[in-house]
């Protein structure tokens, strides 16, 4: 029989199991019936008792069953299905175990598949193109400032192309946004790019209509061509067939479209429309022309490295033939698709989160295995009674494992479920707020990749929390076990009680951030965003799409700026001029969106500690026009409005909310307050005082609940602003058409006026609160569950601990100790370790707010702290009452028949 | 020892009895156990106890195979068949079944003499 055909045949009888074992029995039937018929037959036995006689010459079927098991080598197996069932079972038996560990194990997985999902879509290093991983970013850093340093990009790239040898096809690209002009439809911003003819090549993707950018499309004087993406022309232009050869306008500027991109195809970022890039470094001072983005591919035979090293030299050469521009600059070569991480603060983040992940999961796997290897001790004489009756410590382990695998498999199946959920939240939530900023290639889904990670996360955890303690458990004799008390002679020694302290010492760090995302989300929950105002109100930013091209950026910011606010003014005036009557007020965000500033109160001799603690703080602080507060119904609850003279220079009056004026200037008198703007460095001159003129309601406004989100209102002067953002509404023009009606006005102001999304200001809030919401979920999940563990893992060491010592607790109580005495030592020592651990939880943490400087949570945080350590009391005692309760009940007798 | 019950010398041939019972012709279990006691005019008899497993292990090995067939009495039973290997198998049993033979009837001889 040749090793293949054994082979087979093994694994059909291994896949055949029911079918050979029935088969099997069969033939022992068959067996029987003709041997107890040839004992009527030759012996004349009566026929009951022929069959009798021919089972027992035959011998037990049984045996012969398990023989042919062991003879086909599937004996393993009917154990493994043994094992899956006890596991199961032993799932459902104790079912706060499972809770809390696939809880805990679930929650660990999810964020584990997340990271590891989100760090391997970043940080891939190949595009979805011919050789992907062989197209690389070539970026100019100003190590100074450690940032880009791109406008030295065009004048450097001739060099470039002129010298180095690992590269080919040098090309570059900027984004430039615009509004595609459509007949008869409200004009649409795009993210168009200018790109040399050169990144087509780079891509390797031939256009499925016409054909793409040539060189000779980008020299000065050639007309206006632009090449559009599958997305756009199928969506905005209805798939015409015969679209190559007719007339787009993007902005101000008709342009022939020469060519479709095939579906799928977003290169260079996540764009649509692609026109030339007509950049001439002859135009531009060296180290002041517009940004731009470079790309190419490695050479043929070239590698990364030689790139990086090639382009690396030319760089320092340049640094020193260059000094006014490139002093401080340097040249990095970096895969492509990596190329948006490649900043310092980026990748230090991911470090960061690698680590956190890291760590969290080692805590919740300590917890669950702390609880497991309790519930494995308190299982010592059922592990004894199997040895001794035959079990193999393999098989015994075995099952420990098998149990442990389940209860890690259930945990990994629910936790991917969880991270497929939370990525498709997200995915959704990106698609909304900013659908074309993400690079095509970057996908936040679920892989098979992920699904391994996952599955070897459950059979690491397996391992620490079923075989390390089924090893511990079944290490000792058997009779040491089958003596009588339970857990006897498992040993719970001094790092058992480090981690009961480390424990404790983690909940009291995990706690605060737990309770506080927990109150926040529930409050949350309650706002209501929907008001007749924020209803009718949408929200539209006009943005400045820059169609001057040969403009430096410095100079650009300037012109825009300029026309800008001549566009905005006039687009006012006309929004307001819509039949009917327009209502537009202007504001540098929504409440929402506005970013923390970090502001310092003036303290008053007659200021109460708590004030004083919070002087420095961070406060959202949107900048708002005086007719603001009015049109969204936020009633003044003291002081006044802004009024022109609060936009004059000098001027320095600012409003705060109710959460404001109660949160940190104690509720106490507000108006005439200062507060002025901490500096972002140490060092830095500070702002000048601002003044409180007025109190007004919080908006959007809390239902039922007390609200802590503090804002400072600062006026606005929508003239020096960029962007702005308008909400507007106008009597007779329904909400449906509302955005179209203002594209259209602002198309007809200018045309390099252009808006993303335009939506009421209710479901603008709703989305923001969303993913806010997302975030502190994940935080309530995780600090609580942490919490969770962390209290039955001291629950379970506690009962462990003092289930150990019953004999001893009887013993003493046979010679006469008082029960309560006893009671009290046992308590005693437990509140020391559970003390022990919220002091080193409480000092960390205060360390840790200390560095972070912020006094006014601080506080919070002290308070929340302090309960938490209660709690921490609650369950340490509460898991030591029964089990020494038990002890005590314990008759002197049986404590000392083990002796 | 009784003519009937001779465990001890079978222990060892059994593969030898089952290979030349089934080199006549493919049987059943039961069919192996009569035959050989009737080949053997009732002197060897095989314990039913240690056959199927013997069976198992010959058949996992390669020597012999089975399929299911229908019976005279028309009942589905397991026909086992010898192998090109089973039959290379019982020359080698048979060759050192006879070399044993030999020797043990020499010593014999000498221990009686």
């Amino acid at each position: 029989m040749s090793v293949i055909d054994g082979a087979l045949a093994r694994l059909r009888l291994i896949f055949g199991r029911r079918t050979a074992e029935s088969r099997f029995e069969s033939e022992l039937r068959f067996h029987v019936d003709m041997e107890a018929e040839r004992l009527v037959r030759e012996e004349g036995i009566d026929p009951a008792e022929a069959r009798r006689r021919a089972f027992v010459a035959l011998g037990g079927v049984e045996k012969h069953r398990e023989s042919l098991r062991d003879g086909r080598g599937t004996a393993w197996l009917a154990g493994l299905s043994l094992d899956t069932k006890l596991a199961m079972r032993m799932l459902v038996k104790y079912p706060a175990l499972t809770f809390v560990g696939v809880l805990g194990l679930s929650v660990a997985v999810t964020i584990g598949a997340l990271a590891f999902s989100a760090v391997n879509a970043v940080t891939a290093t190949a595009l979805p193109l011919d050789e992907g991983d062989r197209v690389i970013a070539i970026r100019n850093i100003d190590v100074l400032k450690n940032d880009d340093a791109r406008q030295t990009h065009l004048h450097d790239m001739d060099t470039w192309r002129a010298n180095a040898r690992t590269i080919a096809d040098l090309s570059a690209y900027r984004i430039a946004p615009v509004n595609l002009l459509l007949e008869g439809m409200a004009p649409v911003s795009v993210r168009a790019v200018e790109m040399s003819a050169s990144g087509f090549r780079v891509a390797r993707v031939a256009p499925a209509m016409g054909r793409y950018i040539r060189d000779d499309d980008a020299r000065p004087g050639a007309p206006d061509v632009v090449v559009l993406g599958h997305d756009l022309w199928q969506k905005r232009l209805g798939g015409k067939a015969d679209i190559v050869g007719t007339m787009i306008e993007l902005g101000t500027r008709r342009h022939e479209v020469i060519g479709v991109m095939p579906a799928g195809f977003a290169f260079p970022e996540n764009n649509q429309v692609w026109t030339p890039l007509r950049l001439s470094a002859l135009d531009f001072r060296r180290g002041a022309s517009p940004s731009l983005n470079v790309f190419a591919r490695l050479a043929p035979g070239a590698s990364l490295s030689a790139a990086q090293r090639e382009l690396a030299t030319i760089g320092e050469r340049l640094a020193r033939d260059e000094r006014a521009t490139h002093e401080n600059v340097r040249t990095r070569v970096v895969p492509y698709a990596v190329s948006f991480l490649d900043t310092p603060f980026a990748i230090r983040l991911l470090h960061l989160v690698q680590v956190g992940v890291g760590f969290l999961l080692l805590i919740i796997g300590t917890n669950v295995a702390v609880i497991v290897y309790a519930r494995t001790a308190s299982r010592a004489t059922e592990i004894a009674v199997r040895t001794a009756l035959g079990a193999s410590r393999r098989r015994i382990v075995g099952q420990l494992f098998a149990e442990a695998v389940a209860l890690t498999g259930v945990a990994a199946t629910v936790g991917l479920v969880v991270a497929n959920e939370v990525f498709r939240r997200i995915e959704q939530m990106v698609r909304i707020s900013a659908d074309d900023q993400v690079p095509y290639w970057i996908h936040l889904e679920i892989t098979p990749v992920t699904v391994v990670y996952a599955a070897g996360l459950a059979v690491v955890a397996a391992v620490i929390i079923g075989l390390i303690p089924a090893l511990k458990a079944t290490k000792h004799q058997v009779t040491d076990n089958l003596r009588g008390i339970s857990g006897a002679s498992m040993r719970l020694g001094k790092s058992w009680t480090a981690l009961l302290v480390a424990q404790v010492a983690v909940s009291v760090m995990a706690l605060p951030f737990a309770a506080q995302g927990s109150w926040t989300w529930i409050k949350m929950m309650l706002v209501d965003y929907g008001t007749p105002a924020t209803r009718s109100f949408v929200i539209a930013e006009p943005l400045m799409s820059l169609d001057d091209p040969q403009a430096p950026d410095t100079m650009r910011m300037r012109v825009r700026q300029a026309r800008y606010a001549q566009g905005v003014a006039e687009l006012r005036r006309r929004l307001e001029a819509l039949p009917g009557g327009g209502e537009v007020v202007a504001m540098s965000a929504i409440p929402k969106q506005s970013g923390m500033s970090h502001f310092e109160l003036e303290t008053l001799p007659t200021d109460v500690d708590s004030i004083r603690a919070r002087s420095q703080h961070d406060a959202r602080a949107p900048r708002v026009e005086a007719s603001y507060f009015k049109a969204f119904d936020v009633p003044l609850l003291a002081g006044r409005e802004f009024n022109p003279a609060d936009l004059t220079p000098g001027a320095n009056a600012i409003i705060v909310n109710r959460s404001y004026h109660a949160f940190y200037l104690g509720g106490g008198n507000a108006l005439g307050r200062r507060v002025r703007l901490r500096p972002e460095r140490p060092g830095e001159n500070p702002e000048p005082w601002m003044e409180v003129v007025g109190v007004v309601e919080d908006f959007p406004r809390p239902v039922g609940t007390e609200s802590y989100a503090p804002l400072v209102y600062l006026p606005m002067r929508t003239e020096a602003s960029y962007p702005v953002k308008l909400a507007v509404r106008a009597k007779n023009v329904p909400l449906a058409t509302l955005g179209d009606e203002i594209r259209k006005t602002a198309m007809s102001v200018d045309p390099g006026l252009r808006f993303t999304s335009i939506q009421t200001v209710e479901s603008l809030m709703q989305q923001e609160a969303d993913t806010e919401r997302m975030a502190l979920l994940g935080i309530m999940l995780v600090g609580l569950s942490v919490v969770l563990l962390a209290s039955a893992g001291i629950y379970a060491l506690m009962s462990f601990t003092v289930t150990r010592r019953r004999r001893e607790i009887g013993i003493r109580s046979a010679l006469g100790a008082s029960r309560a005495r006893v009671l009290l030592e046992i308590l005693a020592k437990a509140l020391k370790q559970i003390g022990l651990g919220i002091a080193i939880g409480s000092v960390t943490l205060t360390v840790i707010y200390r560095l972070a400087g912020d006094s006014g949570t601080y506080l919070e945080l002290v308070k929340m702290m302090l309960e938490l350590a209660g709690l921490m009391l609650v369950v340490g005692v509460l898991s030591t009452i029964g089990p020494a309760r038990r002890a005590l009940g314990v008759q002197p007798t049986e404590a000392l028949k083990g002796e | 020892m009784s003519p009937r019950n001779a465990p001890d010398t079978l222990r060892g041939s059994l593969d030898l009895l089952v290979l030349k019972t089934l080199s006549l012709e493919p049987t059943h279990g039961w069919g192996i156990s009569q035959r050989i006691q009737q080949m053997s005019k009732g002197v060897l008899d095989v314990n039913q106890g240690s056959l199927y497993p013997a069976l198992q292990r010959m058949e996992k090995d390669g020597t012999i195979t089975s399929d299911w067939k229908t019976t005279d009495n028309n009942r589905q039973a397991r026909y086992y068949r010898i192998t090109a290997s089973g039959r290379r198998a019982l020359q080698q049993e048979i060759d050192s079944y006879r070399r044993f033979h030999v020797g043990l009837e020499t010593l014999l001889r000498v221990s009686e003499a």
